[in-house]
């Protein structure tokens, strides 16, 4: 298998998978290489993550992308949200196969951009 | 251990165990060279000659007439650039859906001066021969028209193409690939010149393929060397394969037939029960016109890979209509020419059914199929692909 056991298991069982009613952002990530398309929801508190949920089209390792940072940024503050690194989600599925990094890329993508709306938002 | 099903043998099949009986002393105890003379050679030499005579029985015509090769694309190699550059100059027709060893020999061709129209295909992935027809010119040599597509499984009206060209004096060549040992074909009746064959997709080894050249066909060698294979094809024969091959197809011409029904049947009940549990699935490619044991079926909205990964992941094998490679994602340029809508082509997955596929091996596919699409679509961005 050229995926590791963790994004299988995002894979198989993601988190945090689907919509979530009026939340406080959303952004969007996509790669115009394949189409692959990811939707980040977040539910803020005190300027922190209090909910994310993600929706996402495209490959295994896309969608596995998507639920692991929907983990990942679970209570971080959103200002460093803005600053999220395709690196720092990879590392959490435990490596991604080269042709397969841009699956980190949208999803850090759509994170940004949600972070990007809730900061514009809120001045 | 997982459960394993596989359903890809339209990519490759597992050798037949009475194949690899019959390879097996010609690795080690008959390994001569068959152009020696000493008794090594002979003896290797015999075992071409058995395999050349199975497979000419098998095809009905006479042993000389076909010519064994590395593989379907060097078959479909020689056919089409043996054809050409015996003319030097001319045009050439094939269709849009072809295996991309006919597509980029023709393309490779269109750049040393010939010039080529590739025929469209119906929404069921036919060539009307009509269009075969309208496209013949004074100056056109060679027609190339495959039996059976691999992706959808579609069966083209060869006979009434191979009437045409003949009626034309046009040379007619056919990647019989996907249909060799699976369906009946009659050179002959079907007015079929040249035909690439591969052994590996009936249950014989890989890196070995014929080429039916029918007799007073004006043809040229491509690869050149020795005296093998007549001067056709130089090249010291792979002597254990061809004599897998010569085996596999005289198991063919024994469990064809009855193969056949049961594999349509297995097929039948796969995509039934697919269109019964999972909505906005489609199936692709002739209704009844199609290979015995190919179900390529499209699921709206779901990205192909992630169906084939959630599938690897419960045991099973099939293949994936659209590839991401390197990031870059392309519907089957086979699905586009279909006229297939993007929406339901990015998500085309190819079932491919053999020997060894049971009723159990469809219901547990079944059972597999339907939560994963399920899953998939529930995390799909609205108003997506």
């Amino acid at each position: 298998m050229r995926y590791s056991p963790t994004l299988v298991d995002h894979f198989l069982n993601p988190r945090n998978a689907g919509m979530m009613r009026l939340p406080d952002a959303t952004g969007e990530g996509e790669y115009s290489g394949c189409g692959d398309l990811a939707r980040v929801f977040l539910r803020v508190l005190d300027g922190r993550v209090a909910e994310a949920r993600f929706q996402a089209y495209g490959c295994g390792p896309t969608i596995a992308a998507a639920s692991a940072v929907s983990e990942l940024i679970a209570l971080r503050p959103v200002d460093d949200l803005v600053h999220l690194k395709p690196e720092e989600v990879e590392r959490a599925l435990d490596g991604l196969p080269d042709d397969r990094k841009h699956a980190a890329e949208v999803v850090t993508e759509a994170v940004r951009a949600a972070a990007r709306e809730w900061l514009g938002r809120r001045i | 251990m997982t459960r394993r099903v596989y359903l890809d043998h339209n990519a490759s099949t597992p050798v037949h165990p009475e194949v690899v009986a019959e390879m097996t002393p010609y690795f080690d105890e008959m390994f001569g060279n068959p152009s020696s003379v000493h008794g090594f050679g002979r003896d290797a030499r015999e075992g071409i000659d058995i395999a050349r005579d199975r497979i000419a029985r098998f095809v009905k015509v006479p042993a000389d007439q076909i010519v064994f090769t590395s593989g379907g694309t060097e078959s479909d190699n020689f056919g089409i650039k043996g054809l050409a550059l015996a003319r030097g100059r001319g045009h050439l027709i094939t269709s849009a859906i072809e295996h991309h060893a006919v597509l980029r020999t023709v393309q490779a061709l269109e750049t040393q001066g010939f010039t080529a129209t590739y025929l469209p295909v119906d929404a069921h992935g036919r060539v009307d021969p009509a269009d075969v027809q309208k496209a013949i010119r004074p100056d056109t040599i060679a027609i190339s028209v495959m039996h059976a597509n691999s992706e959808v499984g579609t069966v083209q009206p060869i006979a009434a193409i191979g009437r045409i060209a003949r009626e034309h004096g046009v040379a007619f060549h056919v990647d019989a690939v996907q249909t060799f040992g699976k369906l009946p074909i009659d050179v002959d009746a079907m007015n079929i010149d040249l035909m690439s064959f591969s052994a590996h997709k009936i249950y014989g080894p890989k890196g070995v393929a014929g080429l039916y050249i029918r007799k007073g066909t004006k043809m040229i060698a491509i690869q050149h060397g020795g005296e093998h294979e007549r001067r056709r094809r130089a090249g010291t024969e792979n002597v254990p394969g061809i004599v897998g091959f010569g085996k596999a197809v005289e198991v063919r011409g024994r469990d064809m037939h009855d193969e056949a029904v049961r594999v349509t049947a297995l097929r039948d009940r796969l995509w039934h029960g697919i269109a019964a549990r999972v909505p906005d699935a489609r199936l692709n490619g002739h209704p009844t016109e199609r290979l015995p044991g190919t179900a390529s079926i499209c699921y709206r909205h779901v990205e192909s890979e992630s169906i084939v990964l959630g599938l690897d992941l419960k045991g099973i094998a099939v293949s994936a209509g659209s590839a991401c490679t390197s990031g870059n994602v392309e519907p089957s340029y086979v699905l586009v020419a279909m006229g297939v809508p993007i929406d339901w082509a990015m998500g085309a997955v190819r079932s491919s059914l053999g020997r060894s596929t049971t009723a159990d091996d469809i219901d547990y596919v079944l059972d597999s199929v339907e939560p994963l699409v399920r899953k998939l679509r529930q995390a799909l961005p609205v108003g997506a692909a």
